[in-house]
Parts: structure tokens; C-alpha cells; sequence
């Protein structure tokens, strides 16, 4: 079996470095597809109709979710018209990754073959050397949209040269904005602040309104603190760790800045109010039942305000991130348990292709989506650029069913997505401390807790070495 | 039980005078009272609570009556979340790790006791050593092992196995069984052997008979810990199908508004309540009888 | 039940009929005991070996492993050295303390009071049983959720109640002050069922003739508490004392549900937690068994200190 396996590879790659290496010195049997195209890479060829192969996949949306649940199933049959010996084993345990069912998986090989991950696990599944390298089956034939994937996005699923995962959705920090409280303040809902110094101006106009109402709000636990501490730095410019990833960088005048603000909008603006150390999802909370002016956040969270906590659409803005210099970028994306034959990880990247990164297809196919009474309009995913961002647009313009006009200024301005941090939740830990410090002990020293959380996470990233 | 006749703390005499009589009734009123509103008070807020509308649900400051009544919340939260599937497989797993542990922790427990063979003692002391590791800890090499099973090689993840099996190994009943056993006099025990009685006969005609209290006990425990218990179902049952409610709950309420989860909260507790309330007696029987007397 | 209370401890083995002539039988007779012990056992045994030892030195021999790139490595001690120099191994600690002492105060003294409270009255005695014990007999997601529904600074009903009474309200689970007092007041409302109940058995134990005794002696009603309820009971109050002190120092399911497992600044982060988050967050299983083998440690250390301490006392 390994050899087997190593054989092949190496045949792949030989192939790929353009050795007149005929496809039929493939040992099995299973890889005649391949010897078809003559003349093309074997491993980077798509996957030949007629291979019969089958592959487990998880993220199956949950019956909690009915109308996903069915799109899901018209898009298999839709892929199986194409590829009709492709049997697609759909697994839908929710929520898609649960932190210890997937350590649990990794240790125990059981990950299905094509596995939903964040773009922030990388580092943990290279750890436990569980994903296939698919540099060599990625190209324009396999997902003809690939010249138009935002950079940043496959970089952050890329190690060292080797590409180990396809996206399926991202997203990139901006301000949500409360467009009633905008109104009543007496401020204009198209024109939502895009520098720190606006958004204290404007927080105390909405606090001004009363009962109860906060200008701002922003997390400070379970490691969320550290996150969009993480944000608001990239805002600003910063970074959170030097270029190699061995030494933290946040100690910096933007840093500092960050803690400031958060602190002066807390005790001097007053502005935040007095219930600290929130999580997800308690400032969507506030924001749909209008006790919130502004916050942080990914466009999604306007879905959950609006499908969970019965919102409207029309209440609710988004507007750049403040400071407009660089917009953390998240996402989740699909990888490929090492040990998968080639032909399942090709059958594999074709049904991701087909299902999240073909304009009209799958995911983007915007009418069937209007049909089925799910929004269609937000600014996300945010996967592409060129000529396929243009495609994408239009089309979400025909079938739009939410103000898209709200998130024009969002829109508006193109600020550059930056990838989280590699080890993320260990640096976003020691940050959240910082961030919750600022928030609930009117004595904080900011200078104090930004040294003591660089020398807490170069003690940390020397550990990971 | 004739709770009346025994002497307590306070006397009749003293109860019987005025001054203790109208203590007593201001007492028993302020207990009765706070009692209720402390233990079924959260029980009416969690049945309000999935009548309410979401936006009420979340609604600063709360309502103590509902504004208006949603019952179709309770729909929703039964056909969304599969309740039904749930609680079947919730008391598949209770019942089935019952039986379990009624056979063999009754067993292992009663060779401890009564039978005695050679290192005995130091097998109950490696049992009794597992208590004092959290099962946090060993969750991983205990998925692993469940995973592929040393020897046998099978897997017996996504089969009720991997959760009946486990709650065997548990120290805390064979404690209380061997105890319970330990105090059934050994006369009878020879009086069986010199009639000929086997050591299984003897289990089941003198000790059991016996033992109904601690078993009452042990099954209480038995089915309250399969039911309460979260991150190793998490793991083990990876497929919604087979999910018990802890998990399913916690799982599918992602992204669900918060006044179907209280609903299905609502509806996850009911079979316990009513459980409880036909079985009250019995349980309460098992588990104040003396079964944990010093 | 008076079979109970015979305390039938024998210090020797059961007759075995020891009679010279049958040497051959009699030990052919103990051979076939012992295997028919070890047969009873083996259900058990197999469970124990698969279930919890084989884990255990599982367990043991990860903590001084690392797994980089695919590749598991000896480490020696460095997860071990790498856990003392994390400051959260401290705070976990010390939070698990406070944790451990405010669920003794409050889940070992008030089921105790209720307990006598309880065997004192002469009316609804079964009503009230029930509802101590429900809360134990609900799923722990929903009284978890409950709770936390209760605490929520905004449109919880414990703020809403204390601000209709015109006190000051809490921030409950969200102020680091409040956080694990928060925690623990939901742990205890969820458990205290099952030790008030075994109170109560203890209690109705103790001989009526010990009180009359005390009050012909002249003794109040704090005085018989505690020269007769107390020492009559102290026996199985020791014994729970030590299991409710080793389970709560493992306790994780509530602050992780409640607070997501740190809390704020860290209020509720126990070590139990930080297990969970050295495995599952940080993916650095190492650092988590390690933390286990001390864990297991400091609680086989406490618990032998623990009986020879009671011993001692006898």
C-alpha cells in the first residue's frame, strides 16, 4: 500500500517536472484515467468521468438548516450528471469543526477524506501530518478560477511551497453600525466612521440617545478579546508577529493605540458601558434588540442578527475597518486526508470546485438561492478578484435580496485582507487578558500590559520552535 | 418508613407548644415556599421562555409572562432539532450502560467481596485509582483505544459499544457495591456453600435479595451519568443519528434562534420529569434508605 | 434494613473446610475459588484495562512526547518544565482552589442544612425531597443554558429581579469578581440534590435516644447539632468530604459552558480547562497530559494525606 503510494507520487511529480514519463508506468490499475491525455501531467489532469471512486465529506449543512441541507442535495445530483461514478459520502455533524472531535480525528486518522478546517489549522494538521499536498492537482483546468483566488486566501493555506487546501468562504473584518441608532443620534447611516478618532465622536452621540444604549462595544473573552485586538491593529497597520513568526510585533505605537482607544471610550467617553467581557454572540445581541451603536465584526454576523435574533436587514450597515490599512481575513476551506488516492483527491477538488468556486454554481448560484428565501447580497464571501469579483457581483446584484446599498461604503473602500497570525488562539489568549484588563480595571497601565503580553507570547512562539 | 415516629432533633413535646407550633408553621410556609420558587421557578422560565417570540426572548428587561403565546416554537424545535431521535438514543445509551454495569460491576464487586481471590485487593486499589484522574485528561488516549481496540482491533466508534463499555469501568459503583456486600453476614454466605449452592446461586438467592437498596442506587447513578455526560459522547458519536440530546442540543442550537433552544431545552427536560415523578418514590426510596449509611 | 447496619467485617477467610485428610480437595476447592473470583472480575476487568489503565500509561507516556510534523519525538521533562513556567498554570490553580472552597462552602454546608432542615419537618417532606433532587435529574445543557440565560447582564432575570427590588445589580459571569462565585451557585443548585439526600439517610440514622439523652443533659438546639448530629454523621460526611473535594477539583463542564472556560481575565479558568485548552486549542497534547500526571499527582497526594489524617483521628 505505501509503496504503492509513494510510487505514484513520485511518477506525479516526476511527471509534473516534465520527464517523458508516460502515465503508463503507473502500477495500478485504478489510474488508468490518467494514461488518457497524453501529454498532460497525470496528477494535474481533472478527474476522468468514468473513474469510479468514492469520497467522504463533512460540513453536510445540518437539518437545522433545511434550505442548505436541500441545495446541498440538488448540487450532488447536479455534480453526479457530470461526474456519475463519483459517490459523495456526506457527513453533518454540526457545528462543521468541534476543537476536540477534530484533535480527536487528527490523532485517530479518522478525519474524513476531504475535511472542512479553518484557515487558521494549517499548523495543526501539518502537525499531525494528516493533508495531502494538492500543489500538483491544483491548476487552471481543476478550478478554472483560480488566477482570480485572492492571493492572501491561498497563501494562508500554503506551507512552504505546497498547497494544501481549497477555500470555500472568507471573510473580512469591517464596522457593523446600527443604522437606526445612526438616525436617532442625528448622524448620517450612509456615512459610518472610518478612523478611531470618528468612531469616539460618533459613539457619544449614540450612548447620548440613553436607555441603555452603548455608542461601541468589542469582545474581551474566550480568546475573542485577542482576535479583534488582532483586527484593529491590522486597521491600524500593525502586525501582530515579525515576518518569520518568531517574535511578537504588537508593542508598537498602534498597539498602544488600540488599548487607548478601548480604554478611553470605556472610562473617559464612557461610551461602551459597563458590561464587560462579552463573547460571541452577546454584541449581535445588543446590536439587534438596538442597545448598540458599532462594533467590529465579520458581514455574517448580519445574517445571524437577522435569521437568529429576527433583526432586519434594513437596520443594519457596514463600513470599513477603521483605519482603513489592512481588514483581518478569515475563512474556512477543505482539505485532504493524507493517504487519499489520486483520484479521490481529484474527485475531491472537483466537487469543491463545482460546489463553492464556479461563478453560478453551487454557492453562487444567487437565484436558486433567492428562491429558496436565504439572503443573497452580503459582501461574502470575498474569494475572488478580476474578472471573476466582476461576475460575481453582477450576478449578486440581479438576485439581491437585502439593501446592498448598506454595505456600500464597506464595499466602497478596498482595504487589504491580512491572514491571521500563525498559532493564532495561544497569541489571541495572552491578548484577550490585555484587552479585558483595559475594559474592567480603570487603573490599567496600557503601557505595562503591552509588554507584559510580548514577553508572554515570545515566550510562547520560542516554545513552538 | 414511619418518618413521624422517630425522634429527631426537635421533640414532639417542644413542637406540640404554642411558641414551637407557630415556629414550625412559619418555618415550614418560608421552606415550602422558597423551595418552590427556587427549584421550579426555573423550570416555569424555561417552559415561558419557549413560548416567547425571539425578539421577546432577548427583550431588556425580561417578561415574566409571555406576550403572546407561541406554541409553534415547540413544533419547530421538535421537528428541527429531531427531538425524538434524540431522546431515543439518549435513553437507548442510559439503559443499555445500565444493564452493563448491573452485570458486570455486580459481578466484579461480589468477587471482591465475597469470593476474595488472589489479588483482589489490589485490583479494587487500581480501580479506586482512577478517581482521582480527570476523564478530561484521558479522553484522547481513550478515543484512540476505542478507535481500534488493542487486540481485538475493532472500531467501535458510532456504535452504542464505545458507550456502554466504558461506563463499566466505573470505580465509584463497585466502591459502593462491595461495601454494601461486604456487610452480608458471612454465615449465610457458608450456610449456602455447605448446602451446595454455587457462588452464582448464592449471588443471586442471598446477596441480591439483599442489595436492592445500593442496586437502586448504582442504577440511579448508572443512567443520570450516561445522561449527563458530554465531551465523550461528542467524540464518540460523531453522527447526528446517533447522538444523545446533550449533544445534539448543544450542537444543532448554533445559529438557532434562542427561544426554540429554550423550547427544545423545555422538551429535553419533560421525560426526566415525568420520569422522576412516577419513579419519585422509588428513587428517593433507593437513595435515602441507607444505601450510603457510614 | 437492619441487615445494614450489622457491620459484618471478617478478618479471616471463610471456613474452608480444613480438615489434613482433604489437603488435595481443599486446595483444589480454593483453586476453583480464586478462578471463579477472577471469572466474576473479568467483565470489569476487561473494561477497567481497555477503558481506564491502558489509557492511563497511555496518558502517561505522552506527557513525555511531542508530535511535530507527523514525527513523535522523546522530550524528556520539557512539557513538564514548559506547564511551570506558563503563568495560567498558577492561575488555574489557584482559581481551581477558590473553586474547590467555594463549592465546599456552599454544595457542603447547604445541602447539610437543608438536610436537617428537611428530617425536621413533619409536613410536604416528600414534596420538597423531589424538588432538591429534580435539578439533578435535568440535562446539563439545559440547566447550564438556564443559568445563563439567568446571569445575562441585559435581559437576564436575576438583574431584572434585583433592580424591581431597587438593589444593585451584578455582572454576574461577566465581571472577574463575580465570575466563579456565579459558577459555583449554578453548580450547586445543579448538584446539590444528590448529597442532600445521602444527609438525610445519614440523619435518619442517628438514634432518637442520643437526643433525648442531650436534652435531659440540658443541651439547646445548636448544642445537640453539634454534639450529637454532627459527630453521628461525621463518618459518611468524611468519606463525601474527600469524593466531593476530588471530583471538584476536576470540575470542567461548568465553567466551560458558562464562560467559554477562561472567563473574564481569566476568573474561571481552571486546570481541568487548561487541559482542555493545551489539547484542543492549542494543539499541544504534550503540555496537556503532562498537566494531567501532575493533576493526578496533587490528588492521589491530597487523598492518601486525607485518610491517614482521618485515620488518625478515629
Amino acid at each position: 500500500m505505501t509503496r504503492d503510494r509513494l510510487l505514484r507520487r513520485t511518477v506525479a511529480l516526476a511527471a509534473a517536472a516534465g520527464l517523458a514519463l508516460t502515465a503508463a508506468a503507473c502500477s495500478s490499475g485504478s489510474d488508468a484515467g490518467n494514461s488518457g491525455d497524453s501529454g498532460k501531467p497525470a496528477a494535474g489532469a481533472s478527474l476522468d468521468p468514468n473513474t469510479k471512486v468514492t469520497i467522504s465529506i463533512d460540513c453536510q449543512p445540518p437539518t437545522t438548516k433545511p434550505a442548505e441541507r436541500k441545495q446541498w442535495a440538488e448540487d450532488v445530483t447536479a455534480f453526479n450528471k457530470l461526474y456519475p461514478n463519483v459517490t459523495i459520502n456526506a457527513k453533518d455533524a454540526s457545528p462543521c469543526e468541534e476543537p476536540a472531535s477534530f484533535t480527536a480525528q487528527l490523532k485517530g486518522k479518522t478525519q474524513p477524506d476531504v475535511f472542512y478546517t479553518y484557515f487558521t489549522d494549517l499548523e495543526q494538521v501539518l502537525d499531525a501530518d494528516q493533508a495531502e499536498d494538492i500543489t500538483q492537482y491544483v491548476n487552471e483546468q481543476t478550478v478554472p478560477a483560480l488566477k482570480d483566488i485572492d492571493p492572501s486566501v491561498l497563501k494562508t493555506l500554503t506551507s512552504e511551497g505546497k498547497l494544501y487546501g481549497l477555500p470555500t468562504t472568507n471573510y473580512k473584518m469591517g464596522l457593523l453600525y446600527n443604522r437606526k441608532l445612526f438616525k436617532q443620534a442625528g448622524l448620517d447611516p450612509d456615512k459610518p466612521p472610518t478612523t478611531w478618532a470618528e468612531i469616539r465622536e460618533d459613539a457619544k452621540k449614540i450612548a447620548a440617545l440613553g436607555n441603555g444604549v452603548n455608542g461601541y462595544g468589542d469582545y474581551s473573552a474566550t480568546n475573542q478579546g485577542g482576535w479583534h485586538f488582532t483586527a484593529e491593529l491590522y486597521g491600524l497597520g500593525g502586525s501582530m508577529t515579525t515576518e518569520d513568526g518568531k517574535k511578537a510585533a504588537f508593542n508598537t505605537p498602534e498597539g498602544k493605540q488600540v488599548l487607548q482607544n478601548l480604554y478611553d471610550m470605556r472610562w473617559t467617553d464612557n461610551t461602551m458601558g459597563a458590561t464587560q467581557s462579552l463573547k460571541w454572540p452577546d454584541l449581535m445581541t445588543q446590536m439587534s434588540t438596538d442597545k448598540l451603536g458599532m462594533y467590529v465584526g465579520a458581514p455574517d454576523d448580519i445574517t445571524y442578527m437577522v435569521q437568529t435574533l429576527k433583526g432586519n436587514y434594513e437596520d443594519y450597515g457596514m463600513g470599513p475597518m477603521p483605519g482603513g490599512r489592512g481588514a483581518l481575513l478569515g475563512g474556512a476551506d477543505y482539505m485532504f486526508k493524507k493517504g487519499s488516492t489520486p483520484d479521490q483527491i481529484k474527485a475531491g477538488i472537483a466537487w469543491v470546485n463545482f460546489k463553492w468556486l464556479t461563478m453560478g454554481k453551487g454557492q453562487f448560484d444567487y437565484a436558486r438561492t433567492k428562491a429558496d428565501g436565504l439572503p443573497v447580497g452580503l459582501p461574502q464571501p470575498f474569494l475572488f478578484g478580476g474578472s471573476t469579483l466582476d461576475a460575481d457581483n453582477k450576478a449578486k446584484a440581479a438576485s439581491a435580496t437585502v439593501p446592498v446599498q448598506n454595505y456600500a461604503p464597506y464595499l466602497a473602500t478596498s482595504v487589504p485582507g491580512k491572514t491571521e497570525p500563525a498559532n493564532a488562539q495561544q497569541i489571541y489568549k495572552v491578548l484577550d487578558g490585555a484587552v479585558s484588563a483595559v475594559l474592567t480595571d480603570k487603573n490599567a497601565n496600557v503601557d505595562k500590559l503591552l509588554s507584559d503580553a510580548e514577553s508572554q507570547v515570545n515566550q510562547v512562539l520560542a516554545n513552538l520552535q | 418508613m414511619a418518618d413521624t415516629s422517630t425522634r429527631t432533633l426537635i421533640s414532639e413535646t417542644q413542637l406540640n407548644r404554642p411558641l414551637g407550633r407557630a415556629v414550625y408553621w412559619t418555618v415550614l410556609v418560608l421552606v415550602v415556599t422558597a423551595f418552590t420558587l427556587v427549584f421550579l421557578g426555573p423550570l416555569y422560565w424555561l417552559v415561558t421562555g419557549g413560548l416567547k417570540s425571539t425578539q421577546e426572548v432577548i427583550q431588556n428587561p425580561p417578561t415574566f409572562f409571555p406576550q403572546q403565546i407561541h406554541t409553534d416554537t415547540y413544533t419547530e424545535a421538535w421537528s428541527k432539532l429531531n427531538m425524538g431521535r434524540l431522546l431515543f438514543n439518549t435513553l437507548y445509551y442510559a439503559f443499555g450502560a445500565l444493564a452493563f454495569q448491573l452485570v458486570f460491576d455486580v459481578a466484579a464487586a461480589y468477587a471482591l467481596s465475597k469470593l476474595r481471590p488472589v489479588l483482589g485487593s489490589l485490583i479494587l486499589g487500581m480501580m479506586l485509582a482512577t478517581l482521582m484522574i480527570p476523564s478530561t485528561v484521558l479522553i484522547v488516549p481513550q478515543y484512540l483505544t476505542v478507535l481500534d481496540l488493542p487486540l481485538l482491533h475493532l472500531n467501535l466508534i458510532n456504535t452504542p459499544w464505545a458507550i456502554w463499555l466504558p461506563t463499566v469501568a466505573n470505580a465509584f459503583n463497585i466502591f459502593l457495591l462491595k461495601r454494601f456486600f461486604d456487610s452480608v453476614p458471612e454465615e449465610l454466605m457458608a450456610a449456602a456453600a455447605i448446602d451446595g449452592a454455587s457462588p452464582l446461586r448464592a449471588l443471586w438467592s442471598i446477596v441480591l435479595p439483599m442489595s436492592r437498596p445500593i442496586l437502586g442506587v448504582v442504577s440511579i447513578f448508572a443512567v443520570v451519568n450516561v445522561w449527563k455526560d458530554f465531551l465523550w459522547p461528542l467524540l464518540v458519536q460523531p453522527d447526528p443519528k446517533n447522538q444523545p440530546l446533550n449533544i445534539g442540543i448543544n450542537s444543532l442550537s448554533v445559529g438557532v434562534p434562542q427561544n426554540v433552544v429554550i423550547a427544545a431545552l423545555a422538551i429535553a427536560s419533560v421525560p426526566t420529569v415525568v420520569f422522576f415523578l412516577i419513579f419519585q418514590r422509588n428513587i428517593m426510596a433507593g437513595l435515602t434508605s441507607g444505601g450510603l449509611k457510614g | 434494613m437492619a441487615a445494614i447496619s450489622v457491620s459484618a467485617r471478617r478478618k479471616t477467610e471463610p471456613p474452608a473446610h480444613a480438615d489434613p485428610s482433604q489437603g488435595r480437595a481443599a486446595l483444589r476447592q480454593r483453586f476453583r475459588r480464586h478462578l471463579t473470583g477472577h471469572g466474576f472480575l473479568l467483565g470489569a476487568l476487561l473494561c477497567f484495562a481497555y477503558f481506564s489503565w491502558y489509557p492511563m500509561v497511555r496518558e502517561v507516556i505522552m506527557s513525555f512526547q511531542k508530535t511535530k510534523r507527523g514525527k513523535t519525538t522523546w522530550v524528556g521533562t520539557e512539557n513538564l518544565d514548559r506547564i511551570f513556567a506558563d503563568p495560567d498554570f498558577w492561575h488555574a490553580w489557584r482559581n481551581t482552589l477558590l473553586f474547590t472552597v467555594l463549592a465546599l462552602v456552599l454544595g457542603f454546608a447547604v445541602p447539610f442544612v437543608v438536610a436537617v432542615l428537611l428530617n425536621e419537618l413533619r409536613h410536604a417532606k416528600a414534596y420538597l425531597r423531589v424538588l432538591v433532587y429534580l435539578p439533578v435529574m435535568l440535562p446539563p445543557v439545559a440547566s447550564v443554558l438556564l443559568f445563563k440565560y439567568f446571569y445575562d447582564p441585559g435581559y437576564g432575570l436575576f438583574n431584572a429581579i434585583l433592580k424591581s427590588l431597587h438593589l444593585p445589580t451584578s455582572a454576574w459571569l461577566n465581571s472577574p469578581t463575580t465570575s466563579m462565585l456565579s459558577v459555583v451557585i449554578a453548580a450547586t443548585w445543579m448538584n446539590m440534590g444528590g448529597a442532600t439526600l445521602i444527609y438525610l439517610a445519614a440523619l435518619q440514622g442517628i438514634p432518637g435516644e442520643l437526643y433525648e439523652a442531650a436534652e435531659l443533659d440540658g443541651a439547646g438546639l445548636l448544642r445537640r447539632i453539634w454534639h450529637v448530629t454532627i459527630p453521628q454523621t461525621r463518618l459518611i460526611l468524611s468519606l463525601l468530604l474527600l469524593l466531593q473535594i476530588v471530583a471538584t477539583m476536576q470540575v470542567f463542564v461548568e465553567p466551560y459552558l458558562l464562560t467559554g472556560g477562561n472567563g473574564p481575565r481569566n476568573s474561571t479558568l481552571t486546570v481541568v480547562n487548561l487541559i482542555y485548552q493545551y489539547a484542543f486549542s492549542f494543539n499541544n497534547y504534550g503540555s496537556a497530559s503532562a498537566l494531567g500526571l501532575v493533576m493526578l499527582l496533587v490528588l492521589a497526594g491530597f487523598s492518601a494525606l486525607y485518610v491517614r489524617l482521618s485515620r488518625t483521628n478515629d
